[in-house]
């Protein structure tokens, strides 16, 4: 089995740890993933796409455009599967704008016809359950989770057409699967509140201050998410809220990947655990994994 | 006072003929995380109501409902009773302020960024000797004439360069 990997911005410019385990669990996994020259942004569904729609759905076909692989392409960032997805969605529910998008992607001696299927890592992930539960080496016992869908893993589900939107399951099979807990907690299916960053950076602290109140208050001793923009407002934000409100938020946030890699026997160390800004040791020691 | 705008209602019915089937019942403000945040402030059935009504001058002058405070959390447009494709008209709202300049900066860096580099975020020394120690190859970004031409046919590098000269 094989795919093309599309990467985005984020993960590989910024959190290139999370590629790095990510990468591993598929190796491991048997699945090949093909690098692809060429690729631009996306671009972002939260930015982009919000300024310019029309552009967003060119450069995204553009990007579809450049996949070879029969099984398609497949992302580790919820935002680039949202856009592909979406890409493919509007082309092909609606022939002018099909037209048009072909239009521009001419003047650059490109076709997209809207046929590459595109798929999240978390998506080929939970295909592959009975796989991943033969590879489990090293059981996540002692690890509660709190499982972060985050929404553009999820909806619009007429564009995701993956798991459901408002009572998910997927992410918290793979979770048990790996021997760990998965802690129900309220506000589970809300948003993080990193897109409203962008325009209003104390409503954006607000959302995930409620949220990590949550978590907190259901016992989860870790956060599981699997979008880089969900990452980030977890695990870069707990310091701010700290300073701010006095709180003493200390919470490990993992890429599922690295919850998959653990548990196939990675050490932290390869898999670049230690580039968290929330170091996960102290979690470690605790629950004596 | 506002105005009542028949040709912007009918741009935005055209574009997405869904804008018709609302009946205002405000399920989507009961789901919006953000209207609960802001008690109401952020509304998007008011959003809805205003293109309907056609009313340009609140939706793209003076913004109010802000559309930029949606957080794209979709959960709107699926509890929505009549599908009504809301973010899809709120996309097009944002479009419109965008072709007028009125937007929030950090929309129009990720724009920069993305005409300069072609992607979002540019390769740092830090992070490329940091892809290097975890073994990560080397990522060849698409070659930025190609994503020019691309950004100048849809209009989107004179919207970006428009701004900046403001």
């Amino acid at each position: 089995m094989s795919y093309d990997l599309f990467l985005g911005c984020v993960i590989p410019a910024r959190l290139p740890f999370l590629e790095a385990s990510s990468r591993k669990v598929f190796e491991k996994l048997g699945i090949k993933l093909n690098d692809v020259e060429g690729f631009s942004c996306c671009p972002d569904p939260t930015g982009i796409e919000q300024i310019d729609h029309t552009t967003w759905l060119t450069l995204g076909a553009r990007n579809l455009s450049l996949c070879r692989n029969n099984g398609g392409v497949i992302s580790f960032c919820s935002g680039c599967v949202e856009t592909l997805k979406g890409v493919n969605y509007f082309i092909n529910k609606d022939l002018t704008t099909k037209k048009e998008i072909n239009r521009y992607l001419q003047k650059v001696g490109k076709v997209y016809e809207g046929k590459t299927e595109v798929k999240h890592f978390a998506e080929v992930l939970y295909e592959n359950l009975e796989n991943i539960k033969k590879n489990v080496e090293k059981p996540l016992e002692g690890f509660k989770v709190a499982v972060h869908y985050g929404c553009h893993y999820l909806r619009p589900s007429e564009i995701i057409e993956w798991d459901d939107p408002f009572e998910p399951i997927t992410i918290d099979e793979i979770i048990k699967a790996l021997g760990a807990e998965s802690v129900e907690y309220d506000l589970k299916m809300e948003c993080c509140g990193n897109p409203v960053e962008k325009s209003d950076r104390d409503l954006s602290l607000l959302m995930i201050d409620n949220k990590l109140k949550a978590i907190e208050n259901a016992g989860a001793n870790c956060v599981a998410v699997v979008c880089p923009a969900c990452y980030q407002q977890y695990e870069f934000n707990q310091r701010e809220l700290n300073k701010r409100n006095n709180t003493e938020y200390n919470l490990p946030i993992f890429y599922l990947s690295e919850l998959v890699g653990l548990a196939f026997g990675f050490s932290p160390e390869e898999m670049g655990l230690n580039f968290h800004r929330i170091k996960p040791n102290e979690l470690f020691e605790s629950i004596h994994f | 006072m506002s105005v009542i705008n028949f040709d912007f209602r009918n741009q935005v019915i055209k574009h997405n003929a869904s804008l018709s089937y609302c009946y205002q019942c405000s399920t989507c403000s009961g789901g919006c995380p953000v209207a609960l945040l802001t008690n109401g402030e952020y509304n998007p059935r008011k959003i809805i109501e205003e293109a309907i009504l056609g009313l340009q001058d609140k939706l793209i002058g003076v913004q109010d409902p802000n559309p930029w405070l949606c957080s794209t959390c979709q959960k709107c447009v699926e509890l929505c009773p009549q599908k009504v494709e809301l973010t899809e008209i709120f996309t097009l709202i944002k479009n419109k302020c965008f072709e007028e300049g009125k937007y929030p900066v950090a929309f129009h860096a990720q724009g920069q960024a993305v005409l300069e580099n072609g992607i979002a975020i540019p390769y740092s020394k830090a992070v490329l000797s940091r892809r290097e120690k975890l073994g990560l190859p080397i990522i060849t970004t698409a070659p930025i004439e190609e994503i020019k031409t691309l950004l100048r046919e849809t209009n989107f590098e004179q919207n970006i360069i428009k701004r900046e000269a403001e």
